[in-house]
């Protein structure tokens, strides 16, 4: 097995998960997301968040608004729909449900 | 160095570029374009990453303002490898590297675009068996000269294989270790994918032979692509101009009634008004069904031959698949409706029924004078169908929608010493009694006077009723020894018909003569025991 592959199996599953949760708090520019992501090191590089951007958009999560900046073109703001919320507060339950399992089964 | 710059549009803003940084843009965006063009929201995503890129580019405000190779680096690590985007949870680069790590070589063979001379198939074959291509080319020359066994094969691997354009078809080719080796070499960063302009050759150096080989070959191959580009470029224009010219007939056709200016006759071929000539062969209410449905027939491979042409001329690449499958559909089913409906009027034509009146008109006078009273010439038609093979006429009437044939005219001898007429009518219906019915309604007139029949030229179809294969054939039935004078007006009548040795024939035999001159002086016919015969003057004297 390999470590780094392994590593980043992990991330990537809890990759959206992230996503939606930075956008609950307040609606945000792609480089916004990214540098949360990027601080909390669950990616590495900007361009993984693009297509998953795109998914969660397409498939409801996610609505966009473009808004001027004061340098260069216009922004796309994500924030999250009705839907979206509510498959976050679903997974977020299932998120606690993971750290009781791990917990569970690392404690014992 | 920088010695060129480039100016690019990158997410709606304008950026200055030296010429080495774009390669390695253009090539960076390929790499993504590739990765992520078939994915759902694939465009979108690419578009996002553009302005992204765009973003990063004006922050980094590069060297008076001209983007630099280590500007686009640097804004490569920042957004990363396309290998390491998580495009899709199952085809992830994590997945891939697992099999980078784990698979046993896995090679495929592609086309390979970076060691190519006319499409690569040699470059990706040499690679996949690990020689050196130019032992490929080799090998397809001297296969050439076996009966250009070596000219199909090659052919046939262009069609079939495809190119390693992409990074992970490149992978596959070179298959997983020969890859991480070759493209270690170049170093890391992401000028290593970039810089692989030249050949790539894994494993062994090419040698200086070789390196004049390929020269050769890469010369006798712009040779064979400009042949190849202008025999597609003399088809295409074939291609364009039948199209159009056929595309103008059938305008014509359908279109322009009766173009004066397009004189049938001197082409040789009967152009009609298709809209009016349907009218009379088929039911006024499916008559434009089978108009549109023939154009749209007729169009369309029209269309698609004109296209070819452009396409070969131009040589351009067309996301054009979904419209030929679209036209294709169309077209079938736009073939299938008209054999529906045609085989649905063609059902009005399987039965023909015949009617024969027949008349003993009595003694028949010792001469008898045949004319020709209502003749075709008097008669005002907009337009002529000749079947010449068959001496079948219609004409045409639009006034009254008319329509009238020319008659058949049979004559033989009689067995007793009466004349008789015998008048069989014939028309196709879609069924027995319809035919009967029809052939019944056929309009045609003669008329004993004394010892003069009068006959007309031709039968009319009565208005209202459709062409269905009408046919009349009058047989006069005449006794031994009459004299028969045929008047000048008949003469067309026997269009078709001529006399061999003094013989009347209804089969031409070669001898091009008129069976009723224009002198009436020799139109006199005996009848004797072997049928007709010439009768000339002095005889008759």
């Amino acid at each position: 097995m390999d470590l780094e592959n392994t590593k980043a199996q992990m991330r990537k599953g809890i990759l959206e998960y992230c996503i939606l949760s930075v956008l609950s708090k307040n609606s945000c520019y792609a480089s916004d997301i990214i540098k949360e992501l990027k601080e909390a090191k669950v990616i590495v590089v900007e361009g993984t968040l693009y297509p998953l951007l795109t998914r969660q958009k397409n498939s409801g999560l996610l609505s966009y608004r473009w808004e001027e900046s004061q340098q260069g073109p216009p922004r796309k703001y994500y924030e999250l729909t009705t839907e979206g919320k509510e498959y976050l507060a679903d997974l977020d339950i299932s998120w606690e449900e993971l750290v009781e399992s791990v917990n569970l089964i690392r404690t014992r | 160095m920088m010695d060129k710059t480039i100016k690019i549009n990158l997410g709606g803003t304008l950026f200055h570029i030296d010429e080495e940084a774009y390669k390695i843009l253009r090539r960076y965006l390929q790499d993504i374009d590739n990765r992520l063009k078939n994915t759902p929201g694939g465009a979108e995503t690419i578009e996002d990453i553009e302005s992204r890129i765009a973003e990063i580019f004006q922050s980094q405000s590069g060297t008076a303002g001209v983007i630099s190779s280590e500007n686009v680096e640097a804004m490569i690590s920042i957004i990363g490898k396309p290998e390491d985007f998580d495009t899709d949870s199952v085809s992830g680069s994590t997945i891939e590297n697992k099999a980078y790590y784990h698979s046993e070589g896995g090679k495929k063979m592609y086309r390979n675009p970076d060691d190519s001379i006319i499409s690569g198939v040699c470059g990706g074959i040499g690679i996949y068996l690990n020689i050196d291509s130019v032992w490929i080319r080799l090998m397809f020359i001297l296969f050439t000269f076996f009966g250009g066994i070596g000219f199909l094969v090659y052919v046939a691997l262009w069609i079939a294989l495809p190119s390693a354009t992409s990074d992970s078809r490149k992978r596959e080719m070179y298959g997983r270790d020969d890859y991480a080796t070759v493209f270690r070499k170049h170093g890391t960063g992401y000028s290593q994918t970039a810089s692989s302009q030249g050949n790539i050759v894994p494993g062994n150096g090419v040698s200086n032979i070789g390196n004049a080989f390929n020269e050769v070959f890469r010369a006798v191959g712009k040779v064979c692509f400009i042949i190849v580009r202008i025999f597609l470029i003399a088809t295409g224009v074939i291609f364009v101009l039948t199209g159009f010219f056929i595309l103008v007939s059938f305008v014509m056709v359908f279109f322009f009634k009766y173009p004066d200016y397009f004189s049938t006759h001197s082409l040789g071929v009967n152009l009609f008004y298709l809209p009016d000539f349907l009218n009379y062969i088929v039911s006024p209410a499916i008559a434009p069904w089978i108009l549109v449905l023939t154009f749209i027939v007729i169009l369309l491979p029209l269309l698609a031959i004109i296209y070819w042409g452009v396409k070969m001329i131009f040589w351009f690449k067309a996301r054009d698949g979904i419209f030929s499958l679209i036209g294709l559909v169309i077209w079938v089913m736009c073939i299938a409706a008209l054999s529906i409906l045609l085989f649905n009027e063609g059902i009005s034509f399987s039965e023909t029924a015949k009617l024969v009146s027949e008349e003993v008109v009595g003694k028949a006078p010792k001469d008898l004078y045949i004319l020709s009273k209502n003749k075709i010439t008097g008669l005002k038609y907009d337009k002529e169908i000749t079947f010449d093979e068959e001496n079948y006429n219609v004409f045409f009437s639009n006034d009254n929608n008319g329509l009238f044939i020319s008659t058949s005219l049979i004559i033989d001898k009689s067995d007793d010493n009466t004349l008789m007429i015998n008048v069989r009518k014939r028309s196709a219906g879609r069924s027995r009694s319809d035919g009967a019915r029809k052939a019944e309604s056929l309009v045609y007139h003669y008329k004993v006077s004394g010892d003069t029949l009068f006959l007309d030229e031709y039968f009319s179809v009565p208005q209202g009723n459709k062409w269905s294969a009408d046919n009349v054939t009058v047989n006069l039935y005449i006794p031994y020894g009459t004299v028969i004078h045929f008047d000048k007006t008949t003469e067309n009548m026997f269009r078709r018909q001529h006399y061999y040795n003094d013989e009347w024939n209804w089969r031409w035999d070669g001898e091009d003569k008129e069976m009723i001159r224009s002198d009436s002086a020799d139109n006199n016919w005996v009848m004797t025991e072997e049928g007709l015969r010439r009768q000339y003057d002095k005889a008759e004297k």
